[in-house]
Order: C-alpha cells, then structure tokens, then sequence
C-alpha cells in the first residue's frame, strides 16, 4: 500500500513536472500576447508591399507648408539670438564693462573685480563695452538694486558665484547668468554659462597646479574614494562592491580608511553624489587627479558648452551603482590614463584660479560672439586650452604649434629670420651670410630700430630679404609682423654670431619640438632663499631654464600670444625694462608647453659671442625683472632641463668626413 | 502529447492494486492531471501557436493584413509631454540593467492598425521611411524580441508627419501599448511635427514621459539630454545619385534654394543678391514648366531652370531658412552636396547637436543678422571653408543619408547616455575618417615632469649567464634613482642561483621565473613594477656607467612618452630592392633605440603585451628575435615621437646579437633585422618610425668647463 501510494505521488509529480514543463511557457506567452515565439529572434517582418508604402513626406508637401511668421514663438524667456546684441561687440572689439561693486563687497567680489580689471578686455566706459559684468555676491536685498545702465539686461552678465545669493530678488530681463553649479532645470544652454563652485579662499591668480605626479595610477592607489558628507573623502576598499554609496554602509569605516581631515584623495576614481552642494567635491577631485564619478548630479558642469567633459570625468546613474562599479573597475588602462591626464589638463587650465574662471567665462561669451572664428572644439579640449589658444591668430589647428600629431602634420620645413638691430646695432653683414646659407632658410627680416638710417644696399642673398623700419620698442621684436610667411622664425640680434651648420642643425631640432624655444645660450632661474625672490643666473651651470632670443628658433604663434594675450601689467614691464623681454617670452612659452626649451649646441663661438645684453653678473634690475614676471604670471611656470641634443655623431670618433654637422665639432 | 501516453501505458496496471477507497481519490487525481496536461497541450499547438507564428513569420506578408484594433472613444489619453524630463528623473533605467556588452536592447511592438469606434483608420499604418527605419533597428545589435528584457521600445505607430494622423487618436493608441507605463522609455520618432497654423516644434501628440527623436525641435521645445535631435530625411537622399565634389572654388559664394519662404525673407534674399550680384543666387520654385516635369527637381531664377539638387554642389554656402517649421530637409540636400549650410533660423537645434560639432560644418546666423549674412561668410578664410565643406559632406554620409544612419545614430546617443563609461567620443563622431586615419593621440599627452624621487624599475632578462648577470646587478645598483630591480628568469630547465649567492644591493630585488622562454616576458607588465620608468636592460650589458644610467632616466623624465635608450639604429628604404633596411652603422641619425638597454613608460608594456596589433607578438616570440623593433615600432606609432637616444655611442658588443659571432653570422642577422621592419611596417600598415638627428647628451658634455662641476662627468668613456 505504502509503495502504491509512493507510486502513485511519484507519478502525480512527474505529471505536474511536465504540467509545468508544458503549462507554464505557453502561459507566460500568453502573459505577452504580442511577443515573439520562442527560438531564433523574428525581427521585423520584411512586408511584401513594402514598395508600396507611402513616404512619409509627400512630393510637394514641404514646399506647400504655409509660411510662417518670422519668429517662432518665445515663452518669455532668452536665448543668444534673440537676447544678446552682437554689434556693439564688433565694432570695438570684445570690451566689457563692471559695475563698481556696491557696499558691502565679499572677498570674492573683490578678487573678480581685480582679474577684470587687469585683462586686456576690461574698459572703464560703459558705452563702449559689448558685455556689462554685474557681480551678484552680496547678502540679499542689496542686489535688488537696478544698475543704471541696465537697459532691460541686454548684454549683461550677471555672475553668481554661490548659489543662493540674490535668487528670485532680481529681474533678470534679457541677461545671461553665470552661477557657480547651476540647476539643470533653470539653466538656458547656449545663453548662461556655468561656472564652477569655488571655495572661499580660491586664489586669484596662478593658483595652485594639479597634484597629479604620473601619468598612470600607481598601483597601490585604491580605486575608489567616496565623497563623505561630513566632508572629506572615504578610500572605499574594491571588495566592498556588494555595499553600495548609500550611506548604510557602516561597517565599511575602518579607522584606517577614513580620512576626514584629508582634502584630496589617492585614488583612481572619486564618486561624488548628485546634490549641488557636492560640486566643491568636484573640483577637489579634479585637482586631485582622481577621475570624478558623479552620479545623477543635478547641476550642469561648469563650462560644459566648451569642456568635453566625458574625456575627464564619468557622469553615472546613481540608480545603477553596481554597473558603474563593474564599469570602473573593468575599465581599460588606456581610458584611464587618458581620463586621469586630461583633468590635471582642465585643472590647471580653466579651474585653478579665479582669473582663469573668469578668463574663461568671457572667453566662451566671445567665442559666441566670433561664430565661426570661435575655437574648434579642439583648441578648448587639449593643451594648452583655449586661454593660450588665441582664435584671432587662426580658426585651423594645424596653424598653431601644439596640435600638429593630432592633425597627421608636421611642420614645414622653411623658416624665416627675423634680426633685429638695436640701437647700437651695425649692419649685420656676416650673420645674414651664415643664415641665408641655410638649406631651409625663406626669408630674412631686418628689424631696423637704429637711429642711424639703414644702409642703402644690402649683401646679395640667395632668399628675399627685406628691411623694416621704425620701431623703437624691445618688444616690437615680438611683434606678429605680416611680412612673415614660415611658421618657424629664427630670432636674431645684430650682434649674434652663427654659422650655417649651428643653423641648419637648430632648425632641424626644432621641426621635432615645433612647440617649444630651441635656442643656444641659456638663463637658469632659482629661488634665492637668502632674498625670498625669484632669480636667474647666465653661469653655465648643468641646467636651464630659458633660452635667450638672441638666437632662437621657435614657431611665429608665440609673437601674437606676446603681443595680444600678455596682461596690462605685463605689457607695461615688458616696454619699461627692454631686458626683461627675453624672460617675458621665455615665460609666455613655458606655461603655454608646460615644458623647458631645449638647448643645441652653441659651436666655437660661444664664449666670445655672450651678447652684451647678457649680464655676467646680472644687476639688481635684471633681478627684479623675473621676480615682477613672475608675479604677473602668479606662478613660475619656468622648467628646467639637463639635457642639450647634440648631432648623432657630436664629437664621436669617427672621421669627420661621416658627419652631418661638421661646423660643429671644431673645438 | 507524448508524455501523457506513456502515462496511460502504466497507469491501468497500477489500479488494481489500490483499495477502493483511494482508488476515486486517485482517479480524480489522475484525471485532473490528465485533463491538465491534454488542455497545455492542446493550448501549446492549437489556435495561439499559429496566431504567433502568423504574427512573427519571417514570410513575407502584407501591410493591409496586419491586426485591426479599435479605440473606443473613451480609452485614456497620456499626458502632454512633461518639459522637466531627465534621463535621471523620467527614465528607468533599471531596464537597462541587463545588458552585459553596454548596449541597451530595443523593442519594437508589432504592427496594428488602429481604428476609432466607428472604424474610421487613426492614420496611414505605416510610412516606407518608418519601415525602413524599424528594419534597421531590426536588424541592428540593439534589437530584442524579448519585451522582458528590453530597455527601450519603439512602437510601430507611425508618428514621422504629425500631418498624417490623429492627435488625439494616435495618443490614445500610444496609451494601449502593453508596456506604456505612462512612456517610460518609450521613443517615439517624429520629423515633422506641428501643424496649421502655429506649428509647434514638437510633436502635439500627448506622450508623457516618452522620449522623442524630433525633426524640428526648438529650445523651449527641446529637452537637453532627454530628447535627441535628429535630421528631416529627404527623399532625395534616395532618388538621385550625386557624386561627391571635392572642396574648392565654386561658381556661386551664396545660395538659396527653398520654395515656400517667407515673403519677407525672399525680400531679404534679393536685396542681398542685388547688392553681390552674381556671387548670390536666389531660386524659386518654376511657375511655367510642363505639367510632366517633376517640379520637385527644379529650381528656377527668373527664366533660368536649374537641376536640383545638383546646383546646389556649384555653391560654396548654402542658405537653410526657418520655414513653416525650423528643421528642412534641405539641410540634408545641402550638406550632401558640399555645400556649407548657412542655417538661419533662431533658436533651433539642429540635428545631434548632442554629439555633432556643428561649428565644424555650417554657420548659424542669427534671423535678424540676415542682411550681413554675406560679409559674415566673406570673413571665413578660404582654408576654413574647405575644411567645413569637407566636414558637410562628412556628417551626410554618416548621419543623414539613410533612414538607418538617422535610426542608428539615435540609438547610439541614447546608449551613450545610459553607459557613459562606454560612450564614443567627440572624435569618433565628428572627425572624418582621413582625419581619423592620419591623427595620433598621444596616451602620455599631459606635459608632465615625474619627481626625480620616483626613480625606475630596472627589468634584466636573463637565460643563464648568471656571472655577467650577477655583474650587471651590481652596476645598475649604483644609479642613485634604481628604485627596484626585477631579475626575468627565461629558462624553464635551470633555478636562479640562490638567494645567498645574489649581489648585496641597496633596493629590493626580486626574480619572476616566467613559464615559457619567450621574448615577450621581458615587456610583460609584472606587478612587482611600481615606478612609471622601467629600464630594460640585458644581461651582458656592463659597459654603461652609473652617470649614463642615471642621465639617461633624467632624459627619459623630460621625456617620458618616448623610449629612451643608448645604442641607436636606423630603418632605410633600399630603392633597389624597394623595401625596408636594418642600419647599425655609424649614420647621423637614429629611428630606433636597442631595448638592451633602454628606459620607457611602463604603459607600453601594457600596449606590447595586450595590444600589439596583429601577430606581430607570437611572430617574435617564435623567431626569437625583434622583440626590440616591435617595441620600437609600437611607441612610435601609439605616440608619433621619435626615439631618444642618449650619449655618444660606445663599443657595444654587438648587444642585439647575443651569442653570435663573426662577419658571416652578424649579416644574417642584419638580413633578418631587415625582414622584422619589413614585416612589421606592413603589419601596422604604414612606417611609423620617426628618423631624427639628434642625441641627448648632458648640457656641459664635452664643453670647455671644469670636469669636476659638471653633474655627469663620466659620459662618453670608452
């Protein structure tokens, strides 16, 4: 009876079994009626009167639509077309006007006024300007004021910097806004910009460089570093995937982890929450080189009409924390080297300091304004950025030094010389036949700046030479001449001394480095402890800084930046303390490369040939000079190198009959 | 069926043996089971398989047969569109969960016919180009026919002309889909949107929180992130074979081609092609051509005829004007034609302006700028132009030619939004291939100086010359940045020497036995290295100073995306022979660096162990030579920088030739040294080395100056 019975329920189940093998699948069919059979995907039916069927736009239908009334609809609000004037702007170029700050003004307020105020865009007349600069970073109730060349908003800027300050107080009119984090919700793409949150004590100048030591992660840095909400970061062990950032995670707060107090994490990725009060997170992480994962963030990220943000940070659904976590920690090493570098790039560029914010902003407004003469996405993406690209100089990339690997190029092989003869200059006979003997000479430019008239006939050369006169001021020589057709200039005084093979050999060089100075004599700089000022030192010692532009080939870009991107200040030193214009250029180059010019060998002359404005021991005013330079830049972006290159077979043993560069080798 | 037989087989013996009273129980049992199993059965293969089959065979079928289901007046109507829609707030993304490849899975709902109660069809069923479009989601990777997993649906209701169908109808069928949900990650494609008379730029059609690819989207309209922008096909695309035309000068600066323009822009128009002449060409539609010929190709200026679209590929710039609505489908015909579009029509954002640079390929006037239009374009220069004539023609091709690259490019942006980690880049969608093709991105592009303090990895390969080993330990441990030393044991048949018969030296040293002799271990990205700088030297490679050493790894921090090594070599195109040729002599230039002994990133090993391109990686292992070139070919062609080659050369023993001797034996070698770059140059397909003639020597190296204050002095000995 038993085994019958045990029979009998085996079978019920083998029944019910292939009850549920057969019931079940049709039921959940059944379930989605539309759905397909099981078995190889179906797809979407080929139809067999496809031919047939209609297109959506009828022949004629486009050109029947009615016309219609010249603007479409505007639900009150703004954008670039309809709001922003763009005539005032091309008449006179791209001025803008700040209102003086009303009572009381933050530190913040102040630091903004300064940086306008030093830029070459700043004008004190208001009717001039093509952008009025309203600063917004009062306590509320005293920006409710209208200001009084207000005029509806209409090319106005109004900054806020914190975003509570003056919200819903203040009849925007036509205005753009630029806020520090904006709401997605409120912010107007193409007509606001959005800024960065800064700290309170972000600086104005200069600023601090990103912290990054090395390209690639070192291989004991954690993955991933949380964003606490006390503040400060939490290094998050990679096993603990199983426990997302959600806040419940208590048992994760090893004492060891926790880094409260630390400001800047070490670790590949930082995941920062959403809230608007995270993005001074952000920027934390940016400058940290932790590549920042923001989940859902409701803000839009500063400058993002410009920035390419997914090559530097990783913008992730909060909803979907173990995808990203398997994403990050799948992620290939390619991606996050370049992610890692490109937020040291953003950092230093357009983030590091309160001008730079501000350069910035004005910058993407001018760059609306210049249509299509605005920078390529390129020249905002890569360095240098667009503050050292200047768009006035040339729309295509291929025209500036630092893009020619990106483009497929590579510099031309021509250069032109440019001599200048100063005031005690003569004729520079004997160096126009070393340089006009060069293979890859085009032109020779004499820059005549001599009281004395030039004289009336000049050595015959094998390439144009042409003579201009009139200008009296050091930094002319730096002036973008139009007469200047290579992209590689070779800077001269009269009193250099080259020969053809030093030429020929620097220029080869520089068509390897066409965006740095390669030159032959050398400056170092050095921090003189004793004085706490910066100072520079022409002894040869076993490193440098700078190269003199007494002899010095580099790309013609730089004469632009010299002569339009150098600040007010800046300008004044370079026109008082004409020596001080070969540390000005050398300056100007290394925090546009980030890098030290290089050094070629200077042949057999070089003892005799230290030119005079070389001091062998520099006076006090030649001191004074990098020390102002340096505070106009903020910072001291000067690098030094220990390395010259040399001919392959420099002074080898080997018979002087096998080498290139023969001028070279007598001793 | 079956089993329920074999059930009937046995269960008549079985019965007998119970007793009556759990007999009927079992038998009701039983019977219910079998009732059961024949009602699956019969439900599995009758009516509902063949109304499946019907609906989903890959047989061709008619569109008039599809399904007819009717709307009663009464059924629920979604939402109007809600404005404030983000991916982070109307989109489930929970959907999406399942896709392990980071791509999202599409599901298009099968096609109906919808009809109001009185039987009177909501719209066309389907237009060719829906069809064409659902066809190539179909046939796409996103595709799935499983709704269950499906993170984005698409229904078959044809909604591209909002001229076609019923709004409040079409809505009401959105609304009866199985997995509406109020729109949740529904899309929805629509190219002409709004109507008569104030043409909204939107589609009408209440949907909620479905996502909309649109044809005319204006910023009030558009929701950033949320909806994508997408092109108005024309037909043309299709019907007429124009043949690209390269960039250069063209008979006409200006060009408008519309018909139905607004009376006051048409005025504009001619008073700017009085003021330029015959530089500006303003057509119209032909008022007097015979009723055979098809108008919609035609143009006319005065009594001129003109072809279109072709005379749009004689015109440098072309006008695209705001019409009834703001996207034109004559965007498509322009950029087709080269022609760089001049789109003026406010506030409109023109197709994946999500991905798309369109600075790149057109100028965007503001509408109350119109008279200045010309001397705007004339400040372009003329290089510039090319460029965006080049970059017009580009976005046709890859955009807008097809129903399909318009379907696809959608499908990518959404996906791009859903797993941003995977997403393409601003270079994959904009730069045109010949760009794409000739463009090195550095991986090490960031100017950047690492600390001195860092120091490197020296990794000696080794076979069983523990001596000469044993005395290039005790050398490189002299260089004061060695920070860790790697010894790669490469034979498999002997154990390194003991521990106690090691050289005593100050950093860590650690020997990794490898499991197979192979060239490779010596690039392979070990664990153990910690510093960026790795120094790759040999075994037998004593004759380098500790001040080379150590100036060579400050040569490699200044340059720390390149390989910097000592002895140098050089690659040369034999004109005889046509092809390449290995160089070790004394030239005065280099293209590559020996990796006997060279510094480099440790990235690269990375790059040579997993992402050397072709065989090129088991061929070297298998010839057991070349691993040098390899790696010189690599870095060249990742970063497009020449080798560093440091200090003067020395007497190297022949340090690529381990183990050979003689004359004879050292031309082979050269022969096959030749066939590594001949190989490899046809593997990568180009010659990426870079030939440069300059070394790096120390700043006062053979200068005029006291030995003694110079920071490397001993450089260049013999």
């Amino acid at each position: 009876m038993q085994s019958c019975r045990r029979k009998s329920l085996w079978l019920a189940l083998l029944a019910s079994w292939l009850l549920g093998l057969l019931g079940i699948l049709p039921l959940l069919r059944l379930a989605v009626p539309t759905g397909p059979r099981a078995g190889a995907p179906q797809g979407w039916p080929r139809w067999l009167d496809a031919e047939l069927l209609q297109s959506f736009l009828q022949p004629g239908e486009l050109p029947e639509d009615a016309p219609q009334l010249r603007r479409a609809p505007r639900g009150g609000s703004c954008d670039w077309g309809a709001c922003f004037d763009t005539s005032k702007c091309r008449s006179g170029g791209f001025k803008v006007f700040v209102y003086p700050a009303a009572e009381p003004t933050s530190e913040m307020q102040h630091k903004i006024l300064a940086s306008i105020e030093g830029s070459r865009y700043h004008t004190v007349s208001p009717t001039e300007a093509c952008l009025h600069l309203l600063t917004l970073d009062a306590p509320a109730g005293a920006c409710s004021l209208v200001p009084p060349k207000w005029n509806g908003g209409k090319n106005h800027l109004v900054l806020r910097l914190h975003p509570a300050s003056c919200s819903g107080t203040f009849q925007l009119g036509w205005a753009m806004v630029a806020e520090a984090s904006p709401t997605v919700d409120t912010f107007r793409p193409g007509f606001d910009v959005a800024l960065p949150l800064l700290p309170e004590a972000h600086p104005v100048r200069g600023g601090a460089p990103g912290q990054l030591r090395q390209h690639s992660p070192h291989p004991g840095a954690a993955l991933l570093a949380l964003a606490e909400e006390r503040g400060g970061w939490r290094v998050a062990a990679t096993d603990s995937s199983a426990c997302p950032w959600d806040g419940h995670c208590e048992q994760d707060h090893g004492p060891e982890q926790t880094h409260p107090g630390a400001a800047l994490p070490n670790a590949t990725f930082c995941l920062i929450p959403g809230r608007r009060a995270d993005a001074l997170r952000f920027l934390q992480a940016l400058q940290a080189g932790c590549i920042p994962v923001l989940l859902s963030p409701r803000w839009e990220l500063p400058f993002s009409e410009v920035i390419d943000w997914t090559k530097a940070a990783i913008v992730a659904d909060k909803r979907l924390p173990l995808q990203v976590l398997a994403a990050l920690q799948e992620m290939p090493p390619t991606r996050v080297l370049a992610l890692r570098q490109q937020t040291q790039f953003l950092w230093d560029t357009y983030f590091s300091s309160v001008e730079k914010v501000i350069r910035t902003a004005l910058e993407i407004i001018q760059d609306r304004i210049l249509g299509a003469s605005a920078h390529p996405s390129l020249l905002w993406n890569s360095p240098p950025g667009a503050l050292l690209a200047l768009p006035t100089f040339s729309t295509s990339p291929l025209d500036f030094p630092f893009y020619y690997l990106q483009q497929g190029s590579r510099p031309a092989g021509r250069f032109s010389a440019l001599i200048w003869v100063g005031a005690t200059g003569q004729p520079p006979l004997k160096l126009i036949q070393a340089v006009a003997g060069s293979q890859h000479c085009a032109q020779i430019l004499v820059l005549w700046s001599n009281d004395k008239p030039p004289p009336p006939s000049w050595p015959e050369t094998a390439v144009p030479l042409l003579v201009i006169e009139g200008h009296r001021k050091v930094s002319a020589r730096f002036f973008p001449h139009s007469a200047i057709s290579t992209d590689a200039i070779l800077s001269l005084d009269a009193h250099s001394s080259l020969s053809t093979s030093e030429v020929d050999f620097a220029f080869v060089v520089w068509q390897s480095f066409p965006e740095r100075m390669v030159g032959f004599l050398t400056w170092s700089h050095f921090w003189d402890e004793a004085q706490g000022r910066w100072g520079y030192t022409a002894e040869r010692v076993n490193e440098f800084s700078m190269v003199l532009t007494s002899a010095a080939f580099y790309h013609r870009y730089y004469h632009t930046l010299f002569t339009h991107s150098l600040p007010k200040a800046l300008r004044r030193l370079a026109e008082a303390a004409p020596h001080c214009v070969d540390v000005l250029m050398n300056f100007l180059v290394a925090a546009a490369t980030k890098l030290p010019p290089i050094k070629v060998p200077s042949g057999r002359r070089h003892e005799d040939a230290s030119p005079p404005r070389v001091p062998g021991d520099l006076g006090p005013a030649a001191r004074d000079c990098i020390d102002r330079v340096a505070a106009g830049f903020g910072h001291m972006p000067l690098v030094s190198s220990r390395l010259r290159l040399d001919p392959v077979l420099f002074k080898d043993p080997v018979s002087v009959l096998r080498k290139k560069y023969r001028g070279l080798e007598k001793p | 069926m079956c089993a329920s037989v074999k059930y009937n087989i046995r269960g008549p013996a079985l019965i007998p043996r119970m007793k009556i009273k759990h007999r009927i129980y079992y038998i009701t049992l039983f019977s219910v089971v079998l009732l059961g199993l024949i009602a699956t059965g019969v439900f599995q293969f009758w009516p509902h398989s063949i109304e499946s089959s019907n609906d989903w065979s890959v047989e061709k079928r008619s569109v008039r047969d599809v399904p007819v289901v009717r709307l009663p007046a009464d059924s629920p109507i979604p939402e109007r569109g809600d404005l404030s829609c983000r991916m982070h707030t109307c989109f489930d993304v929970y959907r999406c969960g399942f896709n392990p490849k980071n791509k999202i899975k599409v599901f298009i709902y099968s096609l109906k016919k919808y009809v109001d109660d009185s039987g009177v069809p909501v719209s066309n069923t389907i237009s060719r180009e829906y069809n064409e479009l659902l066809t190539a989601i179909s046939d796409s990777d996103y595709y799935t026919d499983d709704i269950t997993r499906a993170c984005l649906f698409v229904p078959s209701i044809d909604v591209l002309n909002q001229n076609t169908l019923r709004i409040k109808e079409t809505a009401q069928a959105l609304a009866q889909l199985s997995r509406w949900d109020r729109g949740t990650n529904h899309l929805l494609f629509n190219m002409l949107p709004g109507g008569p008379p104030d043409y909204n730029t939107a589609l009408d059609v209440p949907r909620d929180r479905a996502l909309l690819a649109g044809g005319g989207f204006s910023t009030w309209t558009y929701r950033q992130g949320y909806d994508v922008s997408i092109p108005v096909y024309s037909p043309l695309s299709a019907e007429v074979d124009l043949p690209e035309k390269g960039p250069g000068p063209r008979r006409y600066f200006l060009l408008s081609s519309q018909m139905a323009l607004h009376p006051e822009y048409r005025e504009e128009l001619g008073a700017l092609q009085a003021k330029h002449g015959e530089s500006v060409l303003v057509l119209d539609k032909c008022t007097n051509l015979s009723e055979d010929v098809l108008s919609v190709r035609k143009r006319c200026h005065e009594h001129q005829v003109f072809d279109y679209p072709q005379v749009l590929q004689e015109a440098t710039f072309c006008v695209v004007l705001r019409g009834a609505r703001l996207g034109q489908a004559v965007l498509s015909d322009v950029l087709r034609a080269g022609c760089v579009p001049v789109v003026i029509a406010d506030s409109y954002i023109l197709p994946f302006s999500e991905v798309l640079d369109w600075k790149r390929a057109s100028v965007v006037v503001p509408e109350e700028k119109m008279a200045d239009v010309y001397s705007i374009l004339q400040s372009i220069p003329q290089r510039q132009i090319e460029e965006m004539q080049r970059q017009a023609r580009w976005f046709w091709e890859a955009y807008f030619q097809s129903i399909k690259a318009i379907a696809l490019a959608t499908l990518q942006i959404i996906n791009d939004r859903i797993y941003p980690y995977a997403a393409i880049s601003y270079e994959e969608w904009n730069d045109p291939p010949t760009v794409k093709w000739g463009s090195v991105s550095n991986p090490l592009f960031l100017p950047l100086i690492p600390p001195q303090s860092q120091g490197f990895t020296a990794i000696v390969l080794t076979y069983d010359r523990v001596e000469s080993l044993f005395r290039v330990i005790t050398e490189v441990s002299k260089v004061p940045s060695l920070s860790k030393l790697l010894v790669v044991w490469n034979n498999q048949n002997k154990s390194p020497p003991e521990e106690s018969l090691w050289p005593k030296i100050r950093v860590p040293l650690k020997v990794v036995r490898t499991a197979e002799n192979k060239l490779s271990n010596r690039f392979f990205p070990y664990d153990e290295i910690e510093t960026e700088a790795v120094l790759a030297i040999d075994d037998d490679i004593i004759m380098l100073t500790s001040d080379e050493l150590q100036f060579g790894y400050e040569v490699w921090r200044e340059f720390p995306d390149r390989l910097v090594g000592y002895p140098g070599r050089l690659h040369l195109w034999d004109h005889e022979m046509s092809k390449w040729k290995y160089e070790s002599e004394w030239t005065n230039e280099v293209s590559m660096v020996l990796t006997g002994a060279a510094f480099y990133h440790k990235y690269f090993n990375y790059l040579y162990t997993y992402k050397m391109p072709g065989d090129i990686k088991n061929w070297v292992d298998a010839h057991m030579n070349c691993e040098d070139i390899a790696m010189n070919f690599l870095v060249a062609n990742v970063t497009g920088k020449a080798v560093i080659k440091v200090t003067p050369r020395k007497k190297f023993k022949c340090p690529e030739c381990t183990a050979i001797d003689g004359l004879s034996l050292d031309q082979t070698h050269m022969v096959e040294r030749s066939e590594c770059i001949n190989k490899f140059a046809s593997v990568f397909g180009t010659m990426p080395l870079k030939v440069v003639e300059h070394r790096a020597d120390p700043v006062l190296y053979k200068d005029d100056f006291p030995e003694k204050l110079k920071s490397f002095p001993n450089i260049g000995s013999l």
